[in-house]
């Protein structure tokens, strides 16, 4: 159950991962460059910026490409823009960043160096947004972790109590065998594998379970398309984590029996 | 073989089971343990095989202090103590010759090996047609009986039993003491807990009597009185 929870919100926190680097490839930079630049200029400044280690693409929009956009944006009003010079508007290079960059610091430093750059006047960024991006991200980590922890220490309980009940229903041969001088491993040695294998099974149950949740999602998104556009395909766990969640239970099979046979076992409590 | 100085234990919180109880008994010695009830008894064979750990003294066997074991060593220790107890803890879903090889197995006899030796010793014992019954279809005798095969599957320096004959009528009360003087031959060490006087005058040869957890009497008899009743 509680391993269900936390694949849960690992689901969560990968699509929601995914589909914050989908926005991603919005968070743009605008660097506006000095008016006068000669074309060998701006290439050449071009060509810098793309030295930069967090730079993905950078695209010159020129001052014609500007006024369009402008317009564009303006629709039905472009008319305000008549009488303006169509060189109003200053050209700039518009900077899209890798993902692993795609961070509110690493954003800001890279403005702040751009800026010194020569031939470039002012640079723009999203700020906020970024910012309130992030927290998002590290909220659902964090609770993750914490709900995960919470409930794994019910899920070694819960492995634990099972294992307890095993023990009980076999005390007299665990009290046999020690009578006799078996050695404390091998009187062990099956619960702990039964714990094991409760805990891989109440993985695969969980990993399951999420797989059948997130099919009937992934319908109703499919249902409701155009809500969020391509980037919300919901993704789901990729192998590792689910190795990870299968992992994690067998750990916790294994240390809930341990705790229940040092618990239960009169000759090993000390 | 069996050694205790000034061996005293108290259950806690203050209730004293055994106060500076000091013997020794020799290799292949045949001794009742007498008392009456809350003597002691059970305590002094559970410090023996390590169920308890005494408050005070030290107590070896074999020549080895085990006073400070972990539980490697009780484990070790246990395998040289053939055990056998009033209530036979005999295992119900297993068949007396597998009550008698999982001992075996258990430290490690081949299952294959463990199994002849159970069938051996089973038909030494005069359990050779009923090696295949469940215990609870067996008699309160043929019960005791298969313990003790299984007390002996592991060859034991020593057989300590409690009140062995305590749920037996009194002629498997004798076949049961004739068996233990029958292994007796083979220079194993026995010691027997018991508070039946009748059956302690008729095979004891040595009786230690407690009571109240201390040595009351120590009585070597040079000639038995006889082992047939
Ligand atoms: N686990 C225990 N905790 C506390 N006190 C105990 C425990 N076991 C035994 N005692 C006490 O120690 C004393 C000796 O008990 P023990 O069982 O050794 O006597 P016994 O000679 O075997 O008696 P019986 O003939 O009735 O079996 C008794 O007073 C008993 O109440
Ligand atoms: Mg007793």
């Amino acid at each position: 159950m509680s391993l269900f929870v936390f694949g849960a919100f690992m689901l969560l926190q990968e699509n929601l991962q995914h589909f914050l680097t989908g926005l991603g490839d919005q968070i743009r930079i605008n660097a506006y460059l000095e008016k006068g630049l000669g074309t060998s200029d701006v290439q050449s400044l071009g060509v810098r910026i793309k030295t930069f280690p967090e730079v993905e693409r950078a695209r010159h929009i020129s001052q014609e490409q500007a006024w369009l956009d402008f317009s564009a944006a303006l629709g039905a009003q472009s008319s305000l823009l008549d009488g303006l010079p169509r060189d109003a508007l200053p050209s700039s290079f518009e900077i899209l960043l890798k993902p692993a960059y795609r961070d509110g610091p690493v954003v800001e430093d890279l403005a702040n160096r751009l800026k010194k750059e020569k031939g470039i006047t002012a640079v723009e960024y999203p700020q906020e947004w970024i910012d309130r991006l992030s927290l998002v991200v590290l909220a659902v980590q964090w609770t993750k972790w914490f709900l995960g922890g919470v409930l794994f220490m019910a899920a070694f309980f819960i492995a634990g109590s099972t294992v307890k009940l095993a023990i009980l229903a076999r005390k007299d041969e665990i009290e046999i065998m020690q009578l006799v001088g078996a050695s404390e491993e091998l009187i062990q040695a099956p619960f702990v594998l039964e714990g094991m294998i409760q805990g891989i099974a109440a993985g695969a149950v969980s990993v399951v379970g999420l797989w059948s949740l997130f099919r009937f999602l992934d319908r109703q998104v499919a249902s409701s398309v155009g809500l969020f556009g391509a980037s919300a395909q919901l993704q789901f766990l990729d192998l590792k984590s689910i190795a990870l969640l299968l992992a994690i239970g067998w750990l916790l099979g294994a240390a809930g029996s341990l705790f229940a046979l040092r618990r239960f076992v009169r000759t090993w409590k000390s | 073989m069996i050694q205790l100085f000034h061996v005293t234990k108290t259950y806690p919180p203050k209730s004293q089971a055994l106060t500076d109880v000091h013997l020794e008994i020799g290799k292949g010695e045949f001794v009742f343990l007498a008392g009456p009830s809350g003597a002691g008894k059970t305590t002094l064979l559970k410090l023996l095989f390590r169920e308890e750990e005494p408050t005070e003294g030290r107590i070896l066997i074999d020549g080895k202090n085990i006073t400070r074991l972990n539980s490697r060593g009780i484990a070790r220790l246990r395998r040289e103590i053939g055990l056998v107890f009033q209530e036979f803890k005999l295992l119900p879903r297993l068949s007396a010759l597998e009550n008698v090889a999982l001992a075996a197995e258990v430290v490690g006899m081949p299952r294959r090996e463990s199994q002849t030796k159970a069938y051996q010793l089973l038909r030494e014992i005069g359990l050779r047609d009923r090696y295949d019954a469940k215990p609870l279809t067996l008699s309160g005798g043929e019960q005791q009986r298969v313990a003790i095969a299984r007390a002996l599957v592991n060859d034991p320096l020593i057989v300590l039993a409690d009140e062995p004959t305590g749920n037996l009528d009194a002629e498997a009360a004798d076949e049961t003491m004739r068996l233990f003087l029958k292994i007796r031959e083979n220079g194993t060490t026995i010691l027997i807990a018991s508070h039946d006087l009748e059956l302690i005058k008729r095979y004891g040869s040595r009786v230690i009597a407690l009571r109240q957890g201390r040595v009351a009497d120590d009585l070597h008899r040079v000639q038995q009185e006889g082992s047939v009743g």
